[in-house]
């Protein structure tokens, strides 16, 4: 029996279909707490006494009520741990994701909330809103009926709401059924108020499956702008096509001024298309981003150099809805002194995780081990803080200008020998 | 005498092992080796299998994770071994001559170097069942080891590059049904475990047809469905593919 390895994958999974039999719900706990337990990089996870846990909660699942009762109770076992990537997702998000007639449709907005407000941040080309004459800084006032702001102030109230959190559910307003409409209201550029109605149409990109993570929309967006390339995607999954657009980009830059790598918005997905997109930036060999700590082996994060690479200056972009393999990818090529990050910190949410499914239909997300990133510093907790620390403002969206893809094309052109 | 201090090194150390000190001494390591050659077919048959490929499955059940699996080999050293899973792309790694390589669309192109290419080459060489001799200088019986209920002969064999290989063979039928080493890869040292079952004859060979492995925080299934004995393999398959070979001639080059 000869060895045979394959390159250790980070990735995902889960599914649906509720119950509310409290023996699924029972087992469920015990397949959460076990995994902890069992696949937690820490012996005493989060430096707690993890059988003491498991006692003090499964009375409480016993006496649950209901599904929702039980789910809660667990989220709150896991809660304990105080670190990311440990959540229970209800099975019924995962019945909306895979039902396209529930509420994945879009309008083609991107939107972030800056100053307390939520903004337009871009419109998707060929979009309902692009057609109906939304614009980049645009301040959403109301979606299906709901006044955003008393939402968002109320969230921000709370220290533990995340910018990723809160822009996703600031998103999550905005979105329907597809096919559907939504009805909302915004202040233009001069203040009035215009009410559309606007269609919700397939989001963008493709439907892309990957083991029993719920399919998700990627997108990957490449042009040119003067001498600079510009690549923006909106997640690390959709592997070989991703990559392979990356690859194809890179390639055709060889001449170009520099590369702007856009992963503002981009929570993460498998960590090791990391090191692979590293590798078109990276000449020496032997270079990492950093390191994963699991409980029985260490994962150094290597970066293989292609034979032909990029080496012109390199910008990378984030801001707080950047996770995970973002971090991982732009908190790398900084400590190695490759690339310059621009825009504000990053989500903070760096810990690998994986996914399953529950006897109780609900999904499990479980961090499986630490990240360090190469220049010593955790990324969980700490985040990614840029460079260039630049914020996008309502009034610069409103003039036509993302100041954050201004200072990287500035700084590229600075580097520009004479 | 040498293997009575390992077997009381083992007791005080209390590895867990359960060892079986009795009227019958514990047969060499040598001799282990050699029955499983003969019950799985006999150096004959090994020796008269000059290429074959093997087509399966991978499945990484926790995951969702399902793909498909050709290895082909050929006497002595070629070697070349492909997954195919449609969400990540295809990943394949290679022996051919002295390079070892890998590739894949998620971490790209490499040449093997160190003690991983000693792995590699080892893992290359189509007759290693044979040929322990030649990759493992010191092997040693251990002792005895009770795995799913059965008695193993746990047998250390180490190469002279790359950490040892332990290998758990069945005191009853002499097939091999476990192994553990730690393996050597670019990422770091990850331990490895696989278990063997569902030994099938494929053209006069038993091989397990199903091995779990675990490696770090991963497990996986392959399952063997069929071996092609001694087909024609074209030469190109084992060669290094271009972003490889672009990757060794930039280093000659240098």
């Amino acid at each position: 029996m000869p060895v045979r390895r394959l390159i250790p994958l980070f990735l995902a999974a889960l599914s649906t279909f509720g119950q509310a039999a409290s023996r699924l719900d029972l087992d469920s706990f015990e397949k959460v707490w076990t995994t902890v337990r069992d696949k937690h990089w820490q012996v005493k996870p989060g430096g707690l006494d993890w059988q003491a846990i498991h006692d003090e909660y499964r009375p409480r699942v016993e006496k649950a009520s209901s599904h929702d009762e039980a789910r809660a109770v667990i989220q709150e076992m896991i809660g304990r741990l105080g670190q990311s990537h440990f959540a229970i997702i209800p099975a019924t998000v995962y019945s909306v994701l895979d039902d396209d007639g529930e509420g994945p449709g879009s309008s083609g907005i991107d939107a972030r909330v800056l100053d307390g407000h939520a903004v337009v941040t871009s419109v998707d080309p060929g979009s309902p809103a692009e057609k109906q004459g939304v614009r980049p800084g645009w301040q959403i006032e109301r979606a299906h009926g709901i006044d955003l702001n008393p939402l968002i102030k109320q969230a921000r109230s709370n220290p533990a709401v995340h910018e990723l959190q809160l822009t996703r559910a600031v998103m999550a307003r905005l979105s329907g059924p597809i096919g559907g409409t939504l009805d909302a209201a915004f202040l233009d550029a001069s203040g009035k108020t215009v009410n559309l109605s606007l269609g919700l149409t397939m989001p963008r990109g493709t439907l892309s499956a990957f083991g029993n993570l719920p399919a998700q929309y990627v997108w990957f967006d490449s042009r040119r702008i003067g001498q600079i390339d510009y690549v923006r995607f909106n997640l690390f999954l959709d592997l070989p096509r991703v990559m392979a657009s990356f690859q194809y980009t890179v390639e055709s830059c060889k001449t170009c001024d520099g590369l702007i790598i856009d992963l503002r918005g981009n929570p993460g997905g498998i960590g090791g298309m990391a090191m692979g997109m590293a590798g078109f930036l990276v000449d020496k060999p032997d270079q990492r981003l950093g390191t994963m700590y699991l409980r029985d082996s260490t994962l150094k994060f290597v970066v293989n150099p292609r034979a032909n690479i990029f080496a012109g200056p390199v910008a990378v972009l984030v801001d707080g809805c950047s996770a995970s393999t973002s971090e991982i990818f732009a908190g790398g090529l900084k400590d190695l002194g490759r690339a310059r990050v621009f825009g504000s910190r990053t989500a903070a949410a760096a810990l690998p995780s994986a996914f399953e499914r529950l006897p109780n239909g609900d999904g499990f997300q479980y961090a499986v081990a630490n990240y360090i990133s190469e220049g010593g510093q955790p990324l969980e907790g700490l985040g990614v803080t840029p460079d260039v620390v630049v914020e996008l403002t309502r009034a610069g969206l409103l003039a036509g200008h993302d100041a954050v893809v201004d200072a990287a094309m500035s700084w590229i052109r600075s580097q520009k020998k004479p | 005498m040498n293997r009575r201090v390992s077997i009381l090194l083992l007791a005080v150390a209390g590895a867990g092992v359960t060892l079986v000190y009795g009227a019958d001494p514990l047969p060499s390591a040598e001799s282990i080796l050699d029955r499983y050659v003969q019950v799985t077919g006999g150096k004959q048959a090994y020796e008269k299998r000059k290429t074959e490929i093997a087509h399966g499955t991978v499945d990484f059940p926790a995951l969702g994770i399902k793909g498909s699996m050709t290895r082909y080999a050929a006497q002595p050293d070629k070697y070349y071994y492909s997954v195919e899973i449609a969400a990540i792309g295809k990943m394949e790694t290679g022996v051919n001559g002295p390079v070892a390589w890998e590739n894949s669309a998620i971490l790209g192109p490499r040449v093997k170097r160190g003690v991983e290419r000693a792995e590699a080459m080892r893992e290359g060489n189509m007759n290693a069942t044979v040929n322990w001799r030649k990759m493992y200088p010191k092997v040693e019986n251990a002792g005895i080891e009770v795995i799913d209920g059965e008695e193993c002969y746990k047998v250390i064999m180490t190469p002279d590059e790359g950490q040892p290989v332990i290998g758990y063979y069945q005191k009853k039928s002499g097939l091999q049904v476990k192994l553990s080493t730690v393996a050597s890869t670019q990422m770091g040292d990850i331990p490895v475990e696989m278990i063997a079952s569902e030994y099938k004859n494929f053209g006069g060979i038993l091989e397990p047809a199903k091995v779990t492995q675990k490696a770090g925080p991963q497990e996986f299934t392959m399952t063997l469905d069929r071996v092609e004995v001694n087909p024609v393999i074209p030469p190109e398959t084992f060669a290094l593919p271009a972003e490889v070979r672009a990757l060794v001639d930039k280093a000659a080059a240098k």
